[in-house]
Parts: structure tokens; C-alpha cells; sequence
């Protein structure tokens, strides 16, 4: 393209990542300039294709089993029995639920501190375990109307459902999960082929207290209290991306008064 | 965290870590190994080699947020495939300028592989497959999986103008190919 403007740029602001005066000036030349507009449309005839055509793989169950053997024996300590020799996905989800008996049987002991931690490992195992396959959603679907009705006498509160998929991040279902020692509502939304769960529950069940940032094994963790409700919104997205789709939801659900 | 220890506890930990950190990536290091290797036993070998390194390497992965746990994962799984590439690199160049050849060879030995070579036999399908591998990674990374341009370089381990420049690069590629393919 013989043009001021690179295509590599041109191809950045469709990927969605210039930033935003970047992208607000591209914006106004493409809407004036009839190459770069053919060029775009190029671009996402080519993308179509490629997401048409060409396949994502699914790592076959033989290559599972044997990535878990390989894990198992390297960490294996040499010769010595072990308890429990087959783990499996719930491991990460006990663990946080035996780390909650341990706090429960301390409460006099246990600071605030330690409790956040233990409802941190809580939220990030329920996170981790419904990105196995067949443990994401109960209910999908996109639509916050046929969401939000299918809480309805699973929990004894009605979660406020958005959908934001005009803003990049699709509502993609619901499904009802298990932290801190007791049923929540768990939203599921997509950014790209990131995914991000948010569990909400009413506010006086959770610690009080405004924001909080938690970055643990490559996940990140917000957590904020508005309203009637407690949130953790939990992601492997970039931290920017993330606290952006926070701020969308906090301010849904101040425009939204209190969904009932 | 202390991973070289055989304290009680520290096995648990490490399989914690270890279905935190890599098996939610599984799907997306098998699907990079295949589009690197072009051969789904070739794949699947990879990827056990790339867990097994994970593993090893815990220590290296901060959890700090700087680098995502996928692209962590990618970047063990696209070094692995560029050493294997480089251990059978007289094998890989005899094929790299066969693509029939390779193509047919996969397919037989693999029948699972018929999406890939029914895809292959179009114009689109053999443009990314004959690719220079770090343009097919980029295209494979963000178009099938997504990923960042932060991300993206991350795993391919330059920087992100370079990943930028690679994309568009590729993008215009195929591109041709999708024309040549209309035009026929």
C-alpha cells in the first residue's frame, strides 16, 4: 500500500491493539480513504477465512494421560509410597477447600489477611477447574435475559446479568459454582479467546472493604464490593484489559439500580 | 516457592501448580506443535517434552503477571518444536521444499490428519502450511488462539514491533492466496 499510514498499523487497529487516540485517528482516515477502507475489508475477509478454514486442534485424551504420567513421576518423590498416586482435575479445587477447613478450625487464630488469602485460592480454583472442558457453563448463552432467569430458585439472590459484547466482551454464560462455603453465581465472559469469570454473591457475606488486585500463577484477580454484591473477577487477561471490563460492570450495575 | 525439595507437601504443590499453570493450555500448545511440525506425532511429542520442561522450570514462570500462563506455556512448546526442527534438520529440509510429498506422507501415516491436508489442498491451506515457521507462528497464535501482540511476543521471544511487522507480512501472504484462489 503506497501510503502514509503502514499496514502494519492498519492491521494493529483491527487487531484492537492501538491505543485509543491511535485508533480514533486511524478511524477518521479510514472513514475518508477508500484504499485503507478496501484494505480493512481484506483483511477481515482473510480473517473469516482463516477462522473458517483452518483448525484448532484439541490435545488428544492419550497425550493428556500421558502428560500426567510425566508430571506425576517427575515430581514423585523417589521410592517413597505415596497416598493418593492418581490426581486429577480437582485437585487444585480441594486443596482450596481443605485450605478452608484449616481456616475454619483456627478462626480465633485467623487474621483478616490469611482469610483473604483462603477465599483467593477459592475463587482461582473454582476459575481454574471451569476451564476443563465441560465445566465452563450450566447455562449458555449470551443472551442476559435467558441468563439471568436461570438463577432464578438456584440461589437465594438474583445476580445482575450484562452483557457487553458491543464493548469487546461477550457474555457467554452462567453456571452456579462453589467458593467459600457457599453457592455462587459464576458469569462467563469472553475477551478474544480469553475467558473470564466473574463470581458475585450479596455483600454482607463477603469481606468489606473497597478494591483489591491479586496476581497468582499467571491469573489475575479483582475483587470489589458494590452495591448489594461482592465481585471476583478472575482472568489470565492483561491487567489493563481486565480492569477495564471491571470498571463496564461496576458502572452496569450502578446504572442498572439494583436488579431484582 | 522452593520446588527442588522432596518435603511433604511440596509434590502436592507442584501438580497444584501444574494443573493451574499448563493443563487449561494443553489444547492451544497441542494446536501450535501441529501447525509447527505439520505432523500430529510429532505434535503430541512436543507438547510431552514441553510439559516436562514446564515442569522443570517452574521456577523460571513468575506468576507475577508480566507473562501470561499460556504464552509461558507457548514459548516452551515453540522452543521445543525449533530444536526438534533443528535436530532433524537435514530430514526437514530434504521435505521443507516437498510440501507434496510431506503433505501426503503426514496424511497416510495419520488419518487424522485429513483436516488439515483436505485444508492443505486449498490455495489458503498450503500458503500458511509453506510459510516460514515464525510467520505461521504469529498468524497461528493470534488468528486461531488469539493471543496479544504482548502476548505473541512473549512466546516468540522478539520484540513487538517485530511481532507487528511479521503479522502484517504474513497476513499479506495469504492474503494472495485467498486472491489467487477467488480468481480461479
Amino acid at each position: 500500500m503506497n501510503h502514509p499510514i503502514v499496514e502494519s498499523e492498519l492491521d494493529a487497529y483491527l487487531d484492537g491493539e492501538l491505543a485509543d487516540d491511535e485508533a480514533r485517528a486511524l478511524e477518521a482516515h479510514l472513514a475518508d480513504c477508500v484504499a485503507c477502507g478496501r484494505f480493512r475489508d481484506e483483511r477481515l475477509e482473510l480473517r473469516a477465512a482463516i477462522g473458517a478454514r483452518m483448525p484448532v486442534f484439541q490435545a488428544p485424551d492419550a497425550l493428556r494421560r500421558r502428560v500426567r504420567l510425566a508430571a506425576e513421576s517427575s515430581v514423585a518423590r523417589p521410592r517413597m509410597a505415596r497416598p493418593v498416586p492418581v490426581r486429577r482435575w480437582w485437585v487444585p479445587f480441594a486443596y482450596a477447600a481443605s485450605l478452608t477447613v484449616v481456616a475454619a478450625g483456627t478462626w480465633q487464630l485467623t487474621r483478616a489477611g490469611e482469610a483473604a488469602e483462603t477465599l483467593t485460592s477459592s475463587v482461582l480454583g473454582s476459575h481454574v477447574r471451569s476451564l476443563l472442558p465441560g465445566h465452563l457453563t450450566d447455562v449458555l448463552s449470551s443472551d442476559q435475559h435467558t441468563v439471568k432467569p436461570w438463577f432464578n430458585g438456584k440461589l437465594d439472590y438474583s445476580p445482575p446479568v450484562h452483557d457487553f459484547a458491543a464493548r469487546g466482551y461477550p457474555l457467554l454464560g452462567g453456571r452456579l459454582d462453589y467458593v467459600d462455603g457457599r453457592t455462587v453465581a459464576a458469569l462467563v465472559y469472553g475477551r478474544r479467546q480469553h475467558l473470564i469469570n466473574v463470581f458475585l454473591w450479596p455483600a454482607a457475606r463477603g469481606p468489606s472493604g473497597g478494591r483489591s488486585m491479586k496476581t497468582t500463577q499467571g491469573y489475575h484477580l479483582l475483587h470489589w464490593t458494590a452495591g448489594d454484591y461482592t465481585y471476583w473477577a478472575v482472568s489470565d487477561l492483561g491487567l489493563p484489559e481486565l480492569e477495564d471490563f471491571a470498571s463496564l460492570l461496576r458502572q452496569a450495575d450502578n446504572g442498572s439500580d439494583a436488579p431484582n | 516457592m522452593a520446588s527442588t525439595t522432596s518435603e511433604g507437601g511440596v509434590e502436592s504443590r507442584e501438580l497444584e501448580r501444574f494443573e493451574a499453570v499448563v493443563v487449561p493450555h494443553l489444547d492451544a500448545a497441542y494446536t501450535l506443535a501441529r501447525y509447527l511440525t505439520r505432523d500430529a506425532h510429532d505434535a503430541e511429542d512436543i507438547v510431552q517434552d514441553a510439559c516436562l520442561r514446564a515442569i522443570r522450570h517452574f521456577d523460571s514462570f513468575s506468576g507475577d503477571g508480566a507473562t501470561s500462563a499460556r504464552a509461558w506455556l507457548l514459548a516452551i512448546v515453540r522452543n521445543a518444536a525449533y530444536s526438534a526442527r533443528r535436530r532433524h534438520r537435514a530430514e526437514d529440509l530434504a521435505t521443507e521444499f516437498d510440501e507434496r510429498t510431506h503433505s501426503n506422507a503426514v496424511a497416510d501415516a495419520h488419518p487424522e490428519a485429513e483436516l488439515l491436508r483436505t485444508a492443505a489442498k486449498e490455495t489458503l491451506g498450503r500458503a500458511l502450511e509453506e510459510l516460514p515457521p515464525d510467520y505461521r507462528e504469529v498468524i497461528v497464535l493470534r488468528e486461531l488462539q488469539g493471543l496479544s501482540y504482548k502476548e505473541i511476543s512473549d512466546v516468540a521471544g522478539v520484540p513487538v514491533g517485530t511481532v507487528m511487522s511479521r503479522l502484517s507480512r504474513a497476513r499479506t501472504r495469504l492474503q494472495r492466496a485467498l486472491r489467487t484462489e477467488e480468481g480461479r
